[in-house]
């Protein structure tokens, strides 16, 4: 057998990889992404005319699985499938939306404001717990898996992993240290992606961070399933209350907190009280000089 | 509770509470009742047109001065009128007017609903 | 490039494994059968061993040949194979981890190696030794090696399967192609070459590719414990 050079073994590698869509309607232009189940391609949708993604399943997957579960997931936040079929060599693929934007993690670095970054957590939620309606949960969340578009809309992407919330054990599956302690042992349901959510919101978090965002991001990341929030609804509104200044449920406000949020919330009422008060004094006290 | 209608009732609590206030001085305490009356009163019109103010005009600055004009305004045709003894107390009424009158404002723009746009 | 009967998969001796059967489970056994599976692990993994030894362990050429036949022979006669398991960790890691094991066994003690073992491995080492020479240091020589084993190994069985069923042009073009060690002839030139049609290059060229990939997954199916492992592997040697 005579030696393989390198310059061979990578161009092997290459074309054995890059998959074959020359009896499909898709021309792969080149590799955005690479995960545990595939590869995603950005191709030409030579019918359409138009930009999509598309996912090679890894070889060894008959069924295209992942296609099937998010063609029952019709939601702003979740990347619609438009396509899905299988190559010559075996391997299945979907077609579904081209997301232009930045993964979660590449958003954080440029976005240092709290808020908006708030409001983009509350956003993933919404896209989670329809899901979770819909009796799937992800099962694999974190920054890498999450797009930010152009004009701030947000994807959940990769549900490679995910399953039925009434699903049998499974084998373990997540990305350490997005994934909630029951996962390693195979059984997870809607409070793992809650794990996996109050991991997200850490990351979102500055340093130090604020005490109830803290309180709401440990207790969804909490150890314990049932210490955690029972639902990803439940954790949104706790963070909605956050972001309106109101009392969390997670955490229990100070005396010095309960004052300080009384002030923030009704500072002018207070200012002007407070000057009627001493007008009123002042008046009070000069009267005697001023006749 | 419409917006007016929280003016109203805000600008006599307080109008009357301002005028209560006048009982720290002994000068004019025999004139107590009418203190009350036309300090309740002015309160009263500067809710109201406040009221209708925030009605239209949805804005925390536009309440604050509409309350702060027109409580100094309506301070100042009070303090016209001259105690028995002829004596004018335009500062003791048009400044804690002035600034109830922006309380009053204030308080139309947050509490009370406004009519649904058509 | 030379056909090997001996190491290529459905050469003249050794049926081809249609079935995804994993040869780890026969190789952690005993007798004819284990010794067959070592052979075809030892095939895959033999080369990526010594080359590992000479660049990270700094033995000499003749150490490591030493070491690399000792370290086989133990594999069968210590049954080392048995305590693989597949939830700690891949073959590949393993088998690697055995590796240092047994060379760092074998500076402490200072044992005579022994060779055999019961298995009839085809080594090469001159040819392993000349590869060295022209190959830049890398990270993992282990890993490298292992994908260059595991496609060299496709390749053969690619050939032998091209031979058997009469598709020797498309092997050709293939080989012109795809392991062209230079500049890669253009398809016209190609086509003009072997009396084909310009299209029929690029159907040829696809359908090569696509066999070599399924035979390269069949040789990984058989060094892995099972699905998640085989597919854990695939992105390692195909991934970037």
């Amino acid at each position: 057998m005579s030696f393989l050079p390198d310059r061979a073994l990578d161009h092997l590698r290459d074309v054995t990889e890059t998959p074959d869509f020359s009896d499909t309607r898709y021309q792969v232009e080149e590799e955005i992404g690479r995960g545990g189940m595939g590869v995603v391609y950005r191709a030409w949708d030579a019918q359409l005319e138009r930009r999509v993604a598309v996912k090679v399943m890894n070889a060894g997957y008959a069924i295209n699985r992942e296609a099937k579960l998010l063609a029952q997931l019709e939601h702003p936040g979740i990347a619609p499938v438009y396509d899905a079929g299988s190559l010559p060599d075996g391997r299945c693929y979907y077609a579904m939306r081209l997301i232009q934007g930045r993964r979660l993690d590449e958003f954080l670095r440029a976005e240092p404001a709290l808020p908006p970054r708030l409001r983009l957590f509350e956003k993933i939620c919404e896209a989670v717990a329809f899901a979770h309606n819909r009796g799937v949960i992800h099962c694999d969340l974190k920054p890498q898996n999450i797009m930010v578009g152009e004009f701030g809309e947000v994807f959940v992407v990769d549900w490679g992993v995910a399953r039925a919330v009434d699903g049998a054990t499974a084998p373990a599956a997540g990305t350490p240290p997005y994934m909630a302690p029951e996962q390693s042992a195979g059984s997870a349901d809607a409070r793992s992606d809650v794990f996996a959510l109050g991991r997200i919101l850490r990351d979102l978090m500055p340093d130090p961070p604020p005490r109830p965002l803290a309180a709401i991001a440990g207790k969804a990341s909490a150890q314990e399933p049932a210490a955690r929030f029972g639902d990803v609804q439940q954790l949104a509104a706790d963070v909605g209350r956050y972001l309106d200044g109101q009392p969390v449920a997670a955490y229990r406000d100070t005396v010095p907190e309960r004052l300080a949020r009384f002030w923030r919330q009704n500072q002018v009422l207070l200012l002007l009280l407070g000057t009627y008060l001493a007008v009123k004094l002042f008046l009070y006290f000069l009267a005697p000089a001023l006749k | 509770m419409n917006k007016p209608m929280v003016g109203m009732i805000a600008g006599a609590v307080l109008g009357a509470i301002d005028g209560g206030t006048a009982w720290f001085v002994p000068a004019v305490r025999s004139e107590m009742e009418g203190i009350l009356m036309w300090s309740s009163v002015k309160g009263m019109l500067v809710g109201i047109i406040c009221g209708l103010i925030a009605r239209k005009v949805h804005s925390t600055a536009a309440g604050l001065a509409a309350g702060a004009g027109f409580g100094l305004l309506f301070a100042y045709l009070v303090a016209m009128m001259p105690e028995p003894d002829g004596t004018h107390y335009y500062l003791q009424i048009m400044v804690p007017g002035f600034v109830l009158g922006a309380l009053i404002g204030f308080l139309t723009q947050k509490m009370g609903t406004a009519p649904e746009k058509a | 490039m030379p056909y090997d009967s001996d190491t290529a998969m459905g050469g003249p001796h050794r049926p081809f494994p249609t079935t995804r059967h994993s040869l780890i489970v026969s190789a952690a056994g005993t007798g004819t059968l284990a010794a067959e599976a070592l052979e075809a692990i030892a095939a895959v993994y033999w080369k990526a061993a010594y080359k590992h030894v000479r660049i990270q362990w700094r033995r000499s050429n003749e150490e490591a040949k030493d070491l690399v036949q000792g370290f086989f022979a133990a594999l069968i006669e210590q049954q080392i194979l048995a305590g693989f398991d597949p939830s700690k960790a891949r073959f590949r890691t393993y088998l690697k981890g055995c590796l240092d094991h047994f060379v760092m066994k074998q500076d402490e003690h200072a044992n005579r190696l022994k060779r055999g073992g019961g298995a009839t491995i085809l080594y090469d080492f001159e040819a392993a030794e000349r590869e060295i020479a022209g190959t830049p240091s890398v990270e993992d020589v282990f890993l490298r090696e292992w994908q260059r084993q595991m496609f060299a190994l496709g390749l053969e069985d690619l050939r032998a399967y091209c031979e058997s069923t009469g598709k020797t042009v498309q092997y050709a073009i293939f080989a012109h192609y795809d392991l062209a060690e230079d500049e890669r002839p253009g398809y016209a030139a190609l086509a003009a070459r072997h009396g084909i049609p310009v299209t029929s290059v690029t159907n040829y060229l696809a359908w090569a590719r696509r066999e070599l990939r399924r035979l390269v997954l069949l040789r990984l199916s058989s060094v892995t414990s099972g699905d998640p492992e085989c597919q854990a592997e695939q992105r390692v040697l195909f991934g970037k």
